[in-house]
């Protein structure tokens, strides 16, 4: 019995998350809306509406706590005007909003939290006789009644499944869609019994002429049905970024009250589809970039105001499918890179920025330690941050990039692939063995007559577009059997990831694939070097490199001891 | 509510039932409890089927509800830096799995597989490995009775009881036997890791 209600609590906790999610988000909404005059009646009938399915759900599974708050916010709702008192009623709202996710979590563990409860709705009530004293709720935007339940569900919950993307999630799918994969999942049946038929034909010699071309019909078809599948189950994996970038709206506004500013997130491109592991994974660096923007960017109201700027600033976030990926962009209206400062952080650290481009000066700041923050807040200044997001979008497949224009704003892009369990990758072997490459830390591949190849204490170099890049033998490194030395590879990959770079030497390449990204079992977690293992044609398991970790091996990677007789030949080798 | 309910094959029952919070530290429990003595059967006229395979001249089995499927070694490609005990993985129609080196987790030196040698596909704690063993035996039909306690020098490591076949021995151990050692050893990394 406990068993049964668990679940059921569990299902109810799944449902209305998303919805409070909803109406967090749309209650954002209306504090925009009604700042700017325009017309928030249908944004708060949606509100209301979404209070009303949780009132109700919650009723049915005796959460009695939920249901009073619901049912107080859905009263608060009333009394929404666009007088003065406007601003108090929306911050309880939002308070209240902030509690019910509380509560609803608090369910999942069992816990009642009455007492919070108890106390919002005394705070509700408070709020709304004071906006009846202050006769203002004459102006309501919605009369009090509308409570008439729907037949449709009121918010759009799809898409809004659970959020850290550990392999656990829970996806939602439509009994359309599943009934289209068993259709073709039985597509597949018959395409398999007929081969069968076939080749029982094949078995006793009794094959026909004809039976070529229907064995190519059938091979034909198969091989639809299993890309139209492939296809179909990608999508159920997808949902419209703009759950991860609404997430923001409430991120901004409670940190621009922080700090006095005015600060507008525009949103563009929300309903583009990505794989739901990269949306759960991009939040962490968003944040971080768009914390960095209000910290570094975006001046007070009174240097906006001294600059001819609008009190209001803005950032954007946009997603924009161009080339089969997905770019997101981050941007602010601040007060843009500052060069200098970072060419003086380069000087500081032994670089010599002078040598570089602009754009080059500006890419520095990911690399670590390089805040140019000059006092350590919660905001900025530790240091650690912009190098950290840009391994995280290197991990999903991606790239990032600034841009900054001073006085007018900085903008970030990030390049990602739709989805990350199917990557672009080089694959290459060594030894006997072969292994796959994420395309994505990929800088340069060289055959070894294009590399001047030395060994300096033991480590190995060449120089590599006007640097020195550390090099390591494949097949040392990853341990493979065969006898062959770092100097008899024919090619290198050259490899960054973070602001590290490195070279593995190794025996051969082959072109460039889209490969599809299969995780390991646990008990090879200790694997560090491989982030997962591919199937190439006929069947075979090719590890996937971790590049982040090979590149760290690389840097530290010392040439075995020489015999006196090798290191004479070594260097006679080299140089 | 018995006693039953400490039994890890309860526990693995239920596991589906429970959040998935709760999976490692069952993970945990489970190998702990599994690390003590095990009786296999559970009333002495039970009859249960095994699967035996060799390794060496040992012959051993394994319930064979715990066995998904058997299959022809295919290609095992090695995992750079993994384990002892796992030689490298297999695609299983798609899926990537873990092959196990059963021979080093039963204490017999290591050997590259052979035309006899087959995969034997197990769940265990949710998980699926692929145990490498010489060669497939039979199919084995024992009653509780039948199993006698492991001597306490038994040859076989982590045998759970013995059969006789007149001269012939024949050790019985389970999939979870097996491979618990090794999970056990793998969440003890993991959690002083996180540490």
């Amino acid at each position: 019995m406990e068993e049964l209600f668990a679940s059921l609590v569990k299902d109810f906790v799944d449902e209305t998350v998303p919805i409070a999610q909803e109406v967090g988000g749309l209650l954002l909404k209306l504090e925009a809306l009604v700042g700017a005059g325009g017309d928030a009646k249908p944004v708060l009938r949606t509100i209301r509406g979404g209070l009303h399915t949780i009132k109700g759900n919650s009723a049915m599974m005796g959460l009695v706590p939920i249901e009073q708050v619901a049912h107080a916010l859905e009263d608060l709702c009333g009394h929404v005007d666009k007088g003065p008192g406007f601003a108090r009623v929306v911050q309880v709202l939002f308070e209240g909003c902030d509690l019910l996710g509380v509560l609803i979590q608090a369910a999942l563990a069992g816990k009642a939290e009455s007492g919070r409860a108890d106390a919002f709705v005394a705070r509700a009530r408070q709020a709304m006789d004071e906006a009846v004293v202050e006769g203002r709720s004459s102006q309501a935007l919605v009369a009090p009644v509308d409570t008439s339940p729907r037949g449709e569900p009121p918010l759009l919950v799809q898409g809004a499944a659970a959020e850290g993307d550990d392999g656990r999630g829970v996806a939602r799918i439509a009994d359309r869609d599943v009934d289209e994969l068993l259709e073709l999942a039985g597509e597949t049946i018959v395409g398999q019994t007929e081969l069968g038929r076939l080749h029982g034909r094949l078995a006793r010699g009794r094959f026909e002429a004809s039976d070529v071309a229907l064995m190519d019909q059938v091979l034909t078809d198969l091989g639809r049905t299993a890309r139209e599948m492939r296809h179909k189950l990608l999508r159920v994996r997808l949902a419209p970024i703009g759950v991860l970038f609404r997430r923001f709206g409430r991120f901004l506004r409670d940190l621009a009250r922080e700090r006095g500013q005015a600060i507008e997130l525009c949103i563009e491109g929300g309903d583009t589809a990505v794989d739901r592991a990269i949306i759960s994974r991009l939040y962490e660096p968003l944040v971080h970039i768009v914390r960095n923007a209000v910290a570094h960017g975006i001046e007070s109201v009174a240097e906006r105001a001294a600059k001819g700027k609008p009190a209001k600033a803005q950032i954007l976030l946009s997603a924009r499918m161009r080339e089969g990926r997905v770019n997101v962009c981050v941007a602010d209206d601040g007060r843009g890179l500052d060069l200098h400062a970072i060419a003086a952080k380069a000087k500081a650290q032994g670089m010599d920025p002078s040598a570089l481009s602009e754009r080059d000066v500006q890419r520095l700041i990911f690399q670590s330690g390089f805040s140019t923050a000059p006092a350590v807040s919660n905001l900025a200044g530790r240091g650690v941050g912009l190098d950290v997001v840009a391994s995280v979008v290197q991990g999903l497949g991606g790239t990032i990039d600034v841009r900054g224009a001073s006085g007018r704003g900085t903008v970030f892009v990030l390049d990602l692939p739709v989805t990350v369990s199917l990557q672009k990758a080089l694959i290459f072997g060594v030894d006997s063995e072969t292994f796959a490459i994420p395309a994505g830390f990929i800088l340069d591949t060289l055959e070894s007559r294009e590399r001047n190849m030395q060994a300096i204490n033991r480590v190995l170099l060449f120089s590599w577009r006007g640097d020195f890049v550390r090099a390591v033998d494949a097949g040392r490194l990853l341990g493979c059997q065969g006898l062959a030395q770092a100097w008899a590879r024919p090619y290198a990959i050259v490899l960054q990831a973070g602001n590290k770079r490195g070279a593995l030497l190794v025996d051969w390449l082959s072109g460039v694939q889209e490969i599809v990204v299969k995780p390991l079992d646990e008990s090879l977690a200790s694997c560090r070097m491989v982030a997962g293992a591919t199937v190439l044609a006929q069947g075979r398991v090719v590890p996937i490199l971790d590049c982040v970790e090979v590149v760290r091996r690389a840097n530290v990677a010392l040439l075995p001891e020489l015999s006196e007789a090798a290191k004479v030949e070594a260097s006679f080798d080299v140089f | 509510m018995s006693s039953d309910e400490n039994r890890p094959d309860r526990a693995m029952a239920t596991r589906k039932d429970l959040p998935d919070q709760a999976e490692p530290l069952l993970a945990f429990a489970d190998a702990l409890l599994s690390s003590g003595e095990r009786d296999i059967g559970r009333a002495a006229g039970e009859v249960q089927q095994y699967v035996t395979f060799f390794l060496r001249e040992d012959e051993i089995g394994i319930p064979i509800l715990q066995c998904r499927e058997i299959v022809r070694a295919p290609a095992i490609t090695r995992v750079p830096e993994a384990p002892d005990h796992v030689r490298g993985v297999v695609n299983l129609r798609g899926r990537i799995l873990p092959a196990v080196d059963t021979r080093k987790c039963l204490g017999y030196e290591s050997a590259p597989p052979t035309a006899r040698s087959r995969l034997l596909v197990v769940d265990v704690a949710g998980r699926s490995f692929a145990l490498l063993v010489d060669r497939i035996a039979r199919i084995l039909k024992l009653a509780a009775a039948d199993i006698a306690p492991p001597p306490v020098n038994a040859k076989v490591r982590s045998a759970l009881g013995v059969a006789s076949e007149g001269e012939k021995t024949i050790y019985i151990t389970d999939a979870e036997t097996i491979l618990m050692p090794k999970l056990a050893s793998e969440i003890a990394t993991s959690r002083s890791e996180e540490a």
